[in-house]
């Protein structure tokens, strides 16, 4: 490095300590912003950094459970006796990742890992890769998510495509469930590796399914099951794209407060709720496969994951369970849904929904997601808060859903729930509703007292 | 006698980017709120229906390009029939790729997408997309219409009468200052997904159309509590005003 680009990059790690550490300090959380000001100062670092991971790099990409895979495969990683980079907080896109490099480095422009574990917003792909090449590329799932800022889901596997081949030597792990996920393993002659979920496990519905046609040739995709969404066993009638053989499997899966269920024949367990789950579990199980990476310890790893912010995460006030999960998609909140709907405890339930830039500015999706499903004998109240608190209680409305209470406030909605006789009460938001919610628990919380 | 409306909904397995549920739902509860029978039935890939006489209300939703000219393709057959049903006050709503189809062209920059000709409009591509909250004056309805708007496409529409003129957002150019067509009784529009829902009176003037060309003694709709559905458009109102 001669003396110019030291500088440069001495500068960039130390705007970024700088403004991480200003953050802290009016206790904000800041993410994005040292990254932002350390590409200013040097538009490579990221390369110059990333070069230095001395066993490999992952990046996990799918619109649902990014956070939660890459964290899990953070864990993983770090339980294995490596050094590990990861954007733990979920800012993925490339300033977000050029923080998480900065904030591990040297003011002498030294890292010091043995691997990177990256969520990468799938938009943000080509512009990373640029700086950044992962051996391993995991694609769990594509939903519609957030159309004002991608456009649409064409556009999403447009952006893939071109990310992917500009990897020489890559191992791409993708969802086998998924037929947009396995179209990149079809159309590429990159090394891949498939992990799904090998049985029919729910009841079929018919809400809506994306991708009903083959991403390959246009035509009809026939299913043997669905798990949700698009994601099950298929195979087009018009050409010869077809669910591959999945190399990481998982089978027996048992849904109730607890998940059971076995991989490649391995019995695990979580205390977690959510079928969806699975897939993130058996995402990183194939990413340390990729890796060749010892899994003999996976169901330990497991058995001890907390999740993080916002997904099902239980506070107790007042002696009743508060339970908080993010969705932030169709295919996100009808799973949140579902797994609402196995609690039999008698419930209410609090829906925000906002629409910040970060949230999508637009709610259109609501009339994707089978809001009148949550009507069962065990709802007790429902109220609707967020920004778009009228869309969401239309939303009812038309589906003769009786709506409760429509506030502006969430601490008066959850206040009020505390108030009535059930025995847990559910909170679904989306993105941004999430931090305040969160907020607004912690400090009735205190108010009340009580254990997290 | 009890009045009933069907309600053709095009290729919901292909043209359902935007939610357009939210409409449908709209039109039929609306109707149904009134003691009016309601039928939805679905034109799809696999079970065509284009029995145009039979509907008195179609909808044709938006999709991404890719699946936008699968429909061109299968609509192009029975371009005839629809026009025949438009000429004759048949009411048609269409939202934004359908209305898109109802046009001539349009024109991506590396093909030209034939339409189905109802409307003398066309629509290029432009960038950057045109995307945001809007709102909408129409002549005909006193309450403002809210929506969303995103599209990549600017449709010119000659000398059709908008749908509304933008009082806020950018409508069909981003610079005309007029928003969708309004013709006989077709509401074409780039205000996607919930909209019904938040403009119950336009909603009720497409059913109106609809009820008035069935039934010569139809005066008119009898009243709703629509307090929600005039909240939520004051509210989106103030809201983006304020942006």
């Amino acid at each position: 490095m001669n003396q110019w680009v030291f500088m440069k990059v001495f500068l960039a790690i130390l705007a970024a300590r700088l403004t991480a550490f200003l953050a802290k300090l009016r206790g904000g959380k800041s993410s994005s912003m040292p990254g932002a000001i350390a590409l200013k100062i040097c538009p490579d670092l990221i390369a110059r950094l990333s070069s230095q991971v001395r066993k490999g790099i992952v990046c996990v990409c799918g619109t649902n459970g990014k956070t939660t895979t890459n964290n899990l495969l953070c864990s993983a990683l770090e339980g294995a006796g490596n050094k590990v980079i990861c954007n733990k907080l979920g800012a993925n896109m490339k300033n977000g990742v050029a923080t998480a490099f900065a904030l591990a480095a040297r003011l002498n422009g030294r890292i010091d890992a043995d691997y990177a574990s990256i969520e990468v917003d799938e938009a943000s792909t080509i512009k990373v890769f640029e700086y950044m090449k992962p051996q391993v590329m995991v694609i769990s799932n594509l939903f519609r998510d957030q159309l004002d800022r991608y456009g649409e889901i064409d556009i999403t596997v447009d952006l893939l495509t071109k990310a992917i081949g500009m990897l020489d030597d890559v191992t791409l792990v993708l969802n086998a469930d998924d037929p947009l996920c396995t179209q990149f393993g079809y159309k590429t002659d990159k090394k891949t590796l498939y992990f799904g979920i090998s049985e029919k496990v729910l009841p079929q519905t018919d809400d809506t399914k994306e991708g009903r046609f083959c991403p390959i040739c246009g035509g009809k995709q026939w299913y043997n099951y669905y798990h949700y969404s698009q994601l099950g066993d298929y195979e087009c009638t018009g050409c010869d794209f077809k669910r591959p053989h999945p190399q990481i499997e998982a089978t027996d899966v048992k849904l109730g407060a607890d998940i059971a269920f076995s991989i490649n024949g391995k019995p695990m367990q979580i205390h977690y709720k959510g079928f969806y789950n699975i897939y993130n579990m058996i995402a990183v199980y194939a990413a340390l496969t990729a890796f060749g990476i010892d899994t003999v310890h996976f169901s330990d790893l497991l058995k001890s994951y907390k999740p993080q912010i916002g997904r099902m995460e239980e506070i107790v006030l007042k002696g009743k369970p508060v339970i908080l999960n993010l969705a932030k998609n169709p295919a996100g909140f009808n799973q949140a849904i579902d797994t609402v709907l196995t609690d039999p405890r008698k419930k209410d339930v609090i829906i925000a929904i906002n629409d910040n830039a970060n949230d999508g500015r637009d709610v259109s999706w609501l009339w994707d997601v089978d809001y009148e499903k949550i009507q069962t004998d065990t709802l007790n109240t429902l109220t609707c808060t967020g920004i778009r608190l009228y869309d969401i209680a239309l939303r009812f409305k038309y589906s003769n859903v009786p709506v409760d209470t429509i506030s502006e406030s969430m601490k008066e909605a959850i206040e009020s729930t505390l108030q009535t006789d059930t025995q847990v009460v559910y909170i679904l938001v989306n993105y941004s509703a999430m931090y305040t919610t969160e907020d607004v628990m912690l400090e009735l919380k205190k108010k009340y007292g009580g254990e997290a | 006698m009890q009045h009933s409306l069907t309600i053709l909904h095009m290729f919901p397995d292909l043209l359902n980017l935007y939610g357009d549920k939210g409409n449908i739902e709209c039109m039929r509860k609306r109707l149904q709120w009134r003691g009016i029978e309601a039928d939805v039935i679905a034109c799809t890939y696999d079970e065509q229906f284009t029995d145009f006489e039979k509907v008195d209300i179609i909808f044709l939703g938006g999709g991404s390009d890719r699946e936008q000219k699968i429909v061109c393709s299968a609509l192009l057959k029975y371009k005839q029939q629809l026009k025949n049903y438009v000429e004759n006050g048949g009411t048609l709503v269409a939202v934004c790729g359908g209305y898109q189809l109802l046009g001539k062209y349009y024109a991506l920059p590396d093909e030209k997408i034939e339409g189905l000709d109802i409307l003398d409009i066309y629509t290029e591509h432009g960038n950057p997309r045109l995307i945001g909250n809007i709102i909408l004056q129409n002549e005909e309805i006193r309450q403002p219409i809210v929506g969303f708007e995103n599209h990549g496409g600017r449709t010119y529409i000659g000398s059709h009468t908008p749908l509304g003129k933008v009082v806020k957002g950018f409508g069909n150019t981003g610079k005309t200052g007029a928003e969708g067509v309004r013709y006989k009784n077709v509401y074409a529009t780039y205000l996607h997904g919930p909209l019904l829902p938040k403009n119950p009176q336009l909603c009720d003037a497409i059913l109106s159309g609809a009820l008035q060309k069935k039934y010569p003694d139809f005066t008119a709709l009898s009243a709703l509590d629509d307090s929600m559905e005039n909240q939520a458009n004051e509210y989106m109102q103030r809201v983006i005003r304020a942006e």
